[in-house]
């Protein structure tokens, strides 16, 4: 109890000192607020950008390997002009993967390519239209809040059907219409809305279902065209439950090398991609810009300590003779150190308040103008507030030490 | 009593370590341990950094103070599962220390 009322007393003591020099306060915890500012910020983008990059990662599929042309990542001796002549992964080898794979759980192909969607007088310009086999919603995650997915018969007979993302949907059908049951024309061809999809926002790999039309490969053979790379055909296949990606990767290998009849010296004509691929190379990219930013922030807040310990050795000096009245009326030396150091944790802190106070703002603003979700996250407070207190114990000790050490005779005499 | 030479180097050496230890605090390797791990290590830091002080002045609480963080810091170093040749080498380090220090110990100032 006797130490929480000396804490009180200290800190009534540092707040009556603040208050009296508000604009020395001021410009002493403008360091450490800028310095914090620029911590925090950094770390709410970079975790911001992280989360909305690994959300569309996830919506790709978990444990999902891509039978492609290219692939996803390259080091620097990268062939490229041996893979300009592989083949686009084809529709019939789907079935063949279907047929000899024990360790996927489904597969399902993939097409797409941009064309303007048309509902009477509204269009909507570089809608991506997607084909795809009738697997493709155990592949890719999504909701379908309105309406349907495809049926198995619709898919396999390429009936004129489509599901839209949530921004077509709005496009093609203003000021609340129902789209369910009408018509809409994709590339010229009638369609009939089946379905909508739940808005997923922007994503950062631009996959969001937002932005798509999505129907049924046999349809999508009379709009895109199938044979070209432009299209970015490939088979996506998830693995079983207990199956990781590796042992899939070596079914699949030996399955498409016979697909391809490859001779077993020959290299692989074909890409297997994994989402763990692309996770790696932005967690890369991410790091760089966390350090960039630990760095530039660390300066801001070194600097802002230093103003911190000399404002505290200013105000030390000032009040030597007030140290030794206190300490002549029976202030222990702890009370002085508790006081002085009180202090400066507390300016510090405002400082750093006021900082993530600052970071608040800046994602405030970036709501309304950017799609992507930025958010002030818990343990980056938690670090915000952590560090101005440890800058305020760091800069204002010694300050605060050598006050609580002042002789109380020559302290009341220094003035 | 005067500061002896070892003790001067402990404490300088203490010092830059502190410089070194500190941007760790906040450095995105630590925060994402955990939520609370930069607190918790940024206790560590400024206590470290206090009881050099206290050593620097020739205070026995400072060399409480050091032992008391070093057993810290080494559970905290075992929670996280960082027991790598740096670590160790700093436990060695500060082992040694911390039997420097005790030698001095009775001739140090028992006061704030």
């Amino acid at each position: 109890m006797l130490f929480f009322s000396l804490l009180k007393e200290s800190i009534y003591f540092a707040l009556h000192s603040l208050n009296a020099n508000k604009l020395r306060t001021f410009l002493s915890l403008l360091g450490i607020t800028i310095g914090i500012f620029a911590i925090i910020v950094v770390f709410t983008i970079v975790d911001s950008l992280e989360n909305n990059i690994r959300k569309s990662i996830e919506s790709l599929g978990d444990n999902v390997v891509f039978v492609q042309k290219w692939p996803w990542s390259f080091g620097p001796d990268y062939p490229w002009w041996k893979y300009m002549n592989r083949p686009v992964p084809h529709y019939d080898e789907l079935f063949d993967i279907q047929k000899n794979s024990k360790t996927a759980q489904a597969v399902a192909y993939r097409i797409g390519a941009r064309r303007v969607v048309k509902n009477r007088g509204n269009i909507v310009e570089n809608a991506v239209i997607t084909g795809c086999s009738y697997d493709y919603y155990k592949i890719k995650s999504f909701e379908i809040p309105d309406g349907r997915y495809f049926t198995e018969n619709e898919v396999n007979v390429g009936n004129n059907v489509c599901l839209l993302g949530k921004s077509i949907s709005d496009g093609l059908f203003p000021n609340g219409q129902y789209p369910i049951g009408k018509q809409i024309k994709i590339a010229g061809k009638k369609t009939t809305v089946i379905g909508i999809f739940k808005k997923e926002g922007e994503s950062m790999l631009g996959n969001s279902m937002d932005n798509q039309v999505v129907i049924p490969f046999h349809f999508a053979k009379s709009i895109l065209d199938i044979h070209s790379e432009n299209s970015d055909p490939y088979i996506a296949v998830k693995a079983r439950p207990g199956i990781t990606n590796a042992q899939m990767i070596d079914e699949l290998t030996g399955i498409m090398r016979g697909i391809r009849r490859l001779k077993p010296l020959a290299d692989d004509d074909f890409a297997l991609n994994e989402t763990n691929l692309l996770s790696k190379g932005f967690s890369v990219i991410f790091d760089v810009i966390g350090v960039a930013g630990w760095i530039i922030g660390g300066f801001s807040i070194l600097v802002g300590g230093f103003g911190i310990a000399n404002i505290m050795f200013v105000s030390v000096k000032e009040r030597t003779s007030m140290i030794g009245i206190q300490k002549s009326l029976g202030a222990k030396n702890y009370f002085i150190l508790m006081q002085f150091l009180s202090e400066s944790v507390f300016l510090s802190l405002i400082g750093g308040v006021l900082g993530l106070f600052l970071t608040w703002l800046i994602t405030l603003a970036a709501k309304g103008n950017i799609e992507m979700e930025i958010s002030l996250t818990q343990s980056n407070i938690i670090l915000g507030i952590t560090i101005s207190v440890l800058i305020g114990i760091i800069s204002g000790f010694v300050p605060a030490y050598t006050a609580s050490q002042l002789d109380p005779v020559e302290a009341i005499r220094s003035n | 009593m005067k500061r002896p030479k070892i003790i001067s180097l402990i404490c300088i050496l203490g010092f830059i370590s502190v410089v070194f230890t500190f941007p760790a605090v906040f450095s995105p390797s630590v925060k994402k341990i955990g939520d609370f791990i930069p607190a918790l290590y940024g206790f560590i830091v400024a206590c470290s950094f206090i009881s050099y002080i206290g050593l620097w002045h020739m205070k026995q609480w400072g060399v409480q103070l050091f032992f008391f963080i070093f057993f810290v810091k080494t559970l905290f170093l075992i929670l996280i599962n960082d027991l790598g040749p740096g670590t160790i080498a700093g436990i060695v380090l500060s082992v040694t220390f911390g039997i420097i220090l005790l030698r001095f110990y009775r001739k140090m100032d028992l006061n704030l």
